[in-house]
């Protein structure tokens, strides 16, 4: 086994669940969040040779499976306008027939109102409330400013209280 | 950790996970199915400018079938009124040609043939024949 497979196989056993849980919040479903993530770590393993050690190897990993799922979701974006519907409702749905869906109601609406942000404060939020990410490592994979992060999320957190009704939701900094 | 108490996963999947990722570098290097079709692309993309541009080109140079139309509406007025229908062929034939923007309308002739003495009831038979 050389060096580079064993770096792979490294980043396979620290990160990959940790990728799963980013990635599912964003697909809201198990399959797709499977396959999402077996296309990162592709990615993951094409792109090593050319990875220098220029940013730690966690926000490396990260800034690729953040590229990957974007890509990912403008895609459903366009079969989702292909079946004549919208992104949106088909987050919708994946969230209703999710198997692996085990929230009650209020986190399943809190998972509808998160798939209704944009898609940066999505990310912003995702990593923020879901993922519990400090703004500095945020910033590092995000290539954001730490300010520009803190107000992405503040307004995330209106929109989906908006969404909820204030008193449905109580976000964090 | 993150929250994660509202979606679960299937028993033993992250397990199973790592595997099917381990052997990844042992998997044959695909090609994705962009770059496969990137040169034949470029090929279409361009066939279709040329394309493009020759239609553009040949659309404002070309002369549109209006002379056409013309020519063989005052051929048929020739031919009906006068047998011979030298004088009208020589009169289209001194125009300057049809400017495409000018354009000469089945009116113009009309009024030039009633001008030139040709009653208004064989118009009116020539107009209901023909259907103008």
């Amino acid at each position: 086994m050389d060096n580079a497979e064993r770096l792979f196989n490294e980043i396979v056993k620290e990160y990959s669940e940790r990728v799963y849980w980013h990635v599912r919040r964003f697909v809201n479903n198990h399959e797709d969040a499977d396959d999402l993530v077996q296309e990162i770590f592709l990615k993951i393993w094409t792109a090593l040779p050319s990875f220098r050690g220029e940013a730690q190897l966690f926000t490396w990993v990260y800034r690729i499976a953040t590229n990957e799922t974007l890509n990912w979701l403008r895609r459903e974006k366009v079969r989702a306008a292909l079946r004549f519907s919208s992104i949106d409702a088909e987050m919708e749905r994946r969230i209703d027939s999710d198997p692996f869906f085990d929230g009650d109601a209020a986190d399943r609406a809190l998972s509808k109102a998160v798939a209704k942000l944009p898609e940066k404060q999505r990310q912003v939020f995702i990593l923020r409330y879901y993922d519990e990410m400090p703004y500095e490592e945020m910033s590092a994979i995000l290539g954001t400013s730490v300010g520009a992060l803190k107000a992405s999320y503040h307004i995330a957190q209106e929109k989906v209280r908006d969404t909820l009704g204030h008193e449905n939701f109580i976000g964090t900094d | 950790m993150s929250k994660r108490n509202d979606i679960s996963t299937p028993e033993g999947y992250f397990e199973d996970l790592r595997m099917r990722l381990s052997e990844i570098p042992a998997q044959p290097a695909r090609v994705s199915p962009v770059r496969r079709l990137a040169p034949y692309a470029a090929i279409a993309a361009s066939f279709l400018v040329a394309v493009m541009l020759g239609n553009f080109i040949l659309g404002r140079t070309a002369s549109p079938s209006a002379d056409d139309d013309t020519w063989t509406y005052v051929s048929y007025l020739a031919d009906a009124l006068d047998p011979d229908g030298a004088a009208l062929v020589d009169m289209y034939d001194e125009w300057d040609g049809l400017e495409e923007e000018e354009g000469l309308s089945a009116e113009d002739i009309v009024n030039y043939l009633v001008a030139d003495g040709i009653s208004v009831e064989h118009l009116n038979y020539l107009s209901y024949e023909e259907g103008f």
